[in-house]
């Protein structure tokens, strides 16, 4: 690897743009998203910025249980992201549907069914800290080495 | 203008400010202990009540399982809310988190399950299928057989000059088994959840 490849791993690890997209959640997860930014957790210490546009975006997280409105959509949403890229399913709802997964409803969870998922955090909602956590795990698998691995 | 500058940067250039500016980091990311997570046991032993299951409100997060040494609930991330009501429910105390049991003795709180029975009379045709399906029942009197007559009065319930009669509702454990065996739909259980707290004597804390 190249010094100019080392120092792009570094700068993209410490400059994560996030996305956020809700595909039907109860809101619960969406303010602990929102948390994240405050000061007491402060995101953006970390180099974690939230932009909501695809198309600058490197993490996509996504909260919410799919209803039908979403099919197709979250699809394009996702391909917009140039990679490297990588989702993250927050909350029980992309996981399993959580409380909204009974018969005769028409959410369609696992999110993961719709497009790839890099991580999951089970909560209803999650902790902030867990969240954060999760993104920085992603940063670490996903971002830190993309050099190495894509020469 | 020379002693101004020298002032402006022994009053700005402070290492620990240059320290925090560089290495910002608040609190570390843990989760204090009182959270309550994802319920844990407590290696108590499992009496299968299933009272966790029927206190559960999330679809398909907790089962009692049989594991190598006996009953164990399992807790299914990704479909657990961590509510912690299961944790209240379990008259063994099985399962914990957070400082959920610690509260509830300090509280002299308590949930307690109990079950109904309610037979529409006019769609029961007396077949006695839920007395012979009862658990409770095979228990009280191994005897019965089919029809759900019974010459003993330790059972749940029994069909009795063609109807059936309920006569310990007591001892009804709220499995629902009646309920599924029942052809016409006729006899439906209720699970009543009630919170106790019982009254802390003056003086006493
Ligand atoms: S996981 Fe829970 S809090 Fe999050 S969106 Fe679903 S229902 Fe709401
Ligand atoms: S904590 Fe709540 S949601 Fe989780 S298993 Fe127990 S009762 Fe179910
Ligand atoms: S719920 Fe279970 S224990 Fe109660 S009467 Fe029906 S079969 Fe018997
Ligand atoms: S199974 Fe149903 S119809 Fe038969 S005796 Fe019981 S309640 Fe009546």
């Amino acid at each position: 690897m190249t010094i100019l490849q080392q120092i792009k791993n570094k700068v993209r690890a410490r400059s994560i743009h996030v996305a956020y997209v809700d595909v039907g959640s109860c809101n619960g997860c969406d303010i602990e998203v929102l948390a994240c930014l405050a000061p007491r957790y402060d995101i953006e210490q970390y180099g974690i910025f939230v932009h909501n546009n695809p198309r600058e975006a490197d993490v996509l997280l996504v909260i919410g249980a799919y209803t039908p409105g979403w099919e197709e959509k979250l699809a394009m949403v996702w391909e917009k992201i140039p990679p490297p890229k990588a989702a993250v399913a927050i909350g029980n709802c992309p996981i399993s549907g959580c409380l909204f997964n009974r018969r005769e409803s028409f959410v369609d969870p696992p999110v993961k069914k719709h497009i790839p998922i890099a991580a999951e955090v089970p909560g209803c909602p999650p902790r902030p800290t867990e969240i954060l956590q999760a993104i920085l795990l992603v940063r670490d698998a996903v971002f830190a080495n993309w050099e190495g691995e894509h020469p | 203008m020379g002693q101004s500058m020298i002032w402006y940067l022994r009053e700005f250039a402070r290492i620990e400010w240059i320290k925090k500016f560089l290495f910002a980091k608040t609190a570390p990311l843990v989760t204090p202990s009182h959270f309550r997570g994802f319920p844990e046991p407590t290696g108590k032993t499992c009496q299968h009540a299933l009272f966790c299951m029927m206190s559960c409100p999330a679809p398909g997060a907790i089962e009692v399982v049989h594991a190598e040494d006996g009953w164990m609930p399992r807790i299914s991330k990704g479909h657990c809310i961590r509510c912690g009501l299961c944790v209240e429910a379990c008259p063994n105390g099985v399962l914990k988190s957070g400082r959920i049991l610690e509260t509830m003795e300090r509280e002299r709180t308590s949930l307690l399950f109990s079950f109904r029975i309610a037979i529409d009379l006019e769609l029961c045709t007396g077949c006695g299928n839920c007395c012979t399906a009862c658990p409770v029942n095979k228990v009280a009197d191994a005897q019965m057989g089919a029809g759900g007559h019974s010459s003993n009065d330790e059972v749940i319930m029994r069909v009795q000059a063609g109807d059936i009669v309920v006569i310990h509702e007591d001892k009804c454990t709220g499995c629902k088994t009646c309920e599924v065996s029942c052809p016409t739909g006729a006899i439906r259980i209720a699970r009543i959840l009630e919170g106790f707290q019982q009254p802390v004597q003056e003086g006493s804390q």
